[in-house]
């Protein structure tokens, strides 16, 4: 079980607002992810359900029963930092036996939790090895298996690939998602990679400065994006949005298309540009276009690969079904 | 080779003054320690300069061995040492968490903590000995005789007079009896010290991984638990450090112990060196030999015991 109700939480650092009165359920087995711009409060957030960071008004209820007041370690959470936050004193086996140690279990217990653990995440092999003798990898791994032995009702995780490099952070994330199908337990992932969040989670929460932009699961964010910010937050290379005269002709006071819904020809099209940058990635081409009149620079995605040359002629063709309106506030025109 | 010469003799200098620096004492002690050589004397005024027809072999150390002072001089100066190390790591750990918290005039108290090491040996022992451990005019006199004096007026007192007549006088303790000196020793250098060891633990407390403590505490961890797991191995380096200067400090006390009694029944080695050193240079010389092979021992037994105990 693990269902988490936020109702009309909020937090101030002094005279400071970081979070503005703020209502969000999370739904027992379901993988949340809280994406924003760094510095909009998802940390806060994360830190508050965890009961590290004290409410300033607000309530918060886990399966139903009022947690504002309890404290963190009763309120049957566990945490994975971006630091790892191991103990730097104790063996990987002390570390991950540490909270069920707290618990006053029995060791022949703990040892067998510890091993089960250490076995699913392949850890057996380090077992006996202090932190600072492991790779960042492996040291996440030993995070992630003293969160898993609390048998915990939720799983915090605060940006924990932040400090890995790429390709082991492909690797970790579908361990996590494993993870989560074979557990079914609620997990609330904190990231800025919206790849993260677009590939991890059945519910992603846009915040930006402590306010929900919008929630849902990946492909609404992706095809009806509530606002401009999401719009322009979520999908890689970024949409193109831009106002002005193009903007009226679909009725709306700004338009948004994105790199992947833009045809291109070298001889015809609606709108004229020229050749800026072009990254050719293989299986896809972005191309940078100046001088279309619309913005300083649409960016376009094509598939496969094309040839052409910084300055040439470009033309684009908008899929017509693909624009996303938005009005003079920001807010979808359907 | 070629690339290692230069690193090599670059550092000759630095080496070659610290050998200097620790070998001619060290080479002069041993040297003195095999003859016979006395400051003056009448009867054989040729012992007066040193010299190797004076050669006395292992009978400095001999006569050393069996003075009466030498074993007590050892036993007081592990004690004092070992004492003095104890309650400063206590108190140092206790003080620096406590004041690692923010609270308002945290400047001043830790200023004032400090304090107490920049008060010089000689002076740090007058004044406790004079002005605070006096049976009759330090503070500790006035202490016992106020309580005294409350004592007799209830005593005085109709109904609860009977029972405090039960309690005995309270005694004022004399600090420089032969039996209390040393202990007066130990306060006024734990006094003195105990800033030391505040310091260089505030400083690695405030090197703490606070996420840690977080992760702690969503384990489940209470604060003694988060102190004993958590802060008291992170403070085992710092610790070595303390009980190490420390130690090496403490081998050789001297001021304090001149002060309080004199040696009356308080000498430790260099109090025994400097009491030989008043004639009997060849004796003192061996007894600074012994000195020298204590403070290894102590040294090496201190750091594999902090090493293990705290590293877990
Ligand atoms: N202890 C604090 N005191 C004052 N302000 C704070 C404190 N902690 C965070 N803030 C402020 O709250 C805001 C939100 O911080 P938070 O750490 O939640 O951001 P974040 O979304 O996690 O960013 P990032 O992606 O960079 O980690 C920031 O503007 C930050 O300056
Ligand atoms: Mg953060």
């Amino acid at each position: 079980m693990g269902q988490i109700v936020l109702d009309k939480v909020s937090k101030s650092f002094g005279d400071v607002e970081v979070i503005p009165p703020l209502d969000l359920t999370i739904e027992d087995g379901e993988f949340t992810v809280f994406v924003g711009p760094s510095g909009c409060g998802k940390s806060t957030l994360l830190r508050m359900i965890a009961g590290l960071e004290d409410l300033t008004s607000g309530a918060i209820a886990i399966d139903g029963e009022d947690v504002t007041e309890v404290p963190p370690s009763k309120r049957g959470l566990a945490m994975v930092f971006q630091s790892y936050a191991l103990y730097p004193h104790m063996t990987v086996r002390k570390n991950i036996g540490f909270p069920l140690r707290m618990e006053k279990m029995d060791q022949a217990e703990i040892d067998k939790r510890v091993e089960t653990a250490a076995t699913s995440l392949n850890l057996m092999d380090y077992l006996d090895r202090k932190p600072g003798q492991l790779s960042g990898g492996q040291r996440q791994r030993v995070a992630i298996g003293r969160a898993i032995v609390r048998d915990p009702s939720a799983f915090l995780f605060d940006e924990p690939l932040s400090n890995l490099d790429a390709a082991l952070r492909v690797g970790m994330r579908l361990e996590i998602s494993e993870m989560h199908e074979r557990m079914q337990t609620t997990m609330i992932y904190v990231t800025h990679d919206q790849v993260e969040a677009m590939t991890m989670a059945n519910k992603i929460v846009v915040l930006q400065a402590g306010v929900i932009e919008q929630v849902g699961s990946p492909l609404d964010l992706y095809h009806k994006p509530q606002n401009v910010f999401v719009a322009g937050f979520i999908g890689s290379p970024k949409m193109n949005i831009f106002t002005g005269p193009e903007a009226e002709k679909q009725g709306a006071h700004t338009i948004g298309i994105r790199p992947e819904h833009t045809d291109v020809s070298m001889t015809e099209g609606t709108w004229k540009g020229t050749v800026g940058v072009a990254e050719h990635l293989g299986s896809d081409t972005f191309i940078h276009v100046h001088n279309t009149g619309l913005a300083d620079m649409v960016t376009v995605r094509i598939s496969g690969d094309i040839s052409v040359k910084h300055g040439d002629d470009i033309y684009l063709t908008p899929q017509p079904d693909q624009i996303h309106r938005f009005d003079a506030q920001g807010l979808r025109i359907e | 080779m070629s690339d290692r010469k230069l690193p090599r003799l670059l550092q000759t200098p630095a080496v070659l003054l610290l050998l200097v620096w620790m070998l001619i004492p060290l080479g002069m002690t041993l040297y003195f320690s095999f003859i016979r050589y006395v400051l003056n004397s009448l009867r054989r005024p040729e012992w007066t300069s040193p010299s190797l027809s004076n050669w006395r072999g292992f009978g400095n150390y001999e006569f050393v061995l069996k003075s009466k002072d030498f074993v007590l001089a050892i036993q007081n100066s592990l004690f004092i040492v070992c004492s003095i190390l104890f309650l400063t790591v206590i108190l140092g750990i206790l003080i620096a968490v406590l004041i690692n918290k923010t609270f308002p005039g945290q400047g001043i108290v830790r200023v004032l903590l400090i304090s107490p090491f920049f008060v010089m040996p000689a002076v740090n022992a007058v004044l406790w000995i004079n002005m605070i451990l006096d049976p009759v005019l330090g503070l500790q006199g006035i202490a016992v005789a106020g309580i005294n004096d409350i004592l007799d007026g209830l005593r005085q007192m109709p109904l609860l007079g009977g029972f405090s007549s039960l309690w005995p006088e309270f005694e004022p303790i004399s600090f420089r009896a032969t039996q209390t000196s040393a202990i007066a020793v130990i306060m006024m250098v734990t006094w003195q010290w105990t800033p030391f060891a505040v310091l260089i633990f505030m400083t690695s407390l405030q090197s703490e991984d606070q996420q840690q403590k977080e992760a702690a505490i969503l384990d489940g961890a209470g604060t003694w638990s988060q102190f004993r797991f958590l802060t008291l191995p992170h403070l085992g380096r710092p610790i070595a450090i303390v009980v190490m200067i420390q130690a090496i400090f403490h081998l050789s006390l001297y001021a304090e112990i001149e002060i309080v009694s004199r040696g009356n029944g308080n000498k430790n080695l260099p109090y025994l060196i400097g009491e030989f050193a008043n004639n009997n240079i060849g004796a003192a010389s061996a007894t600074g030999i012994f000195a020298v092979i204590l403070a290894n021992i102590v040294a090496i037994f201190l750091l594999r015991m902090v090493g293990k105990t705290l590293m877990e």
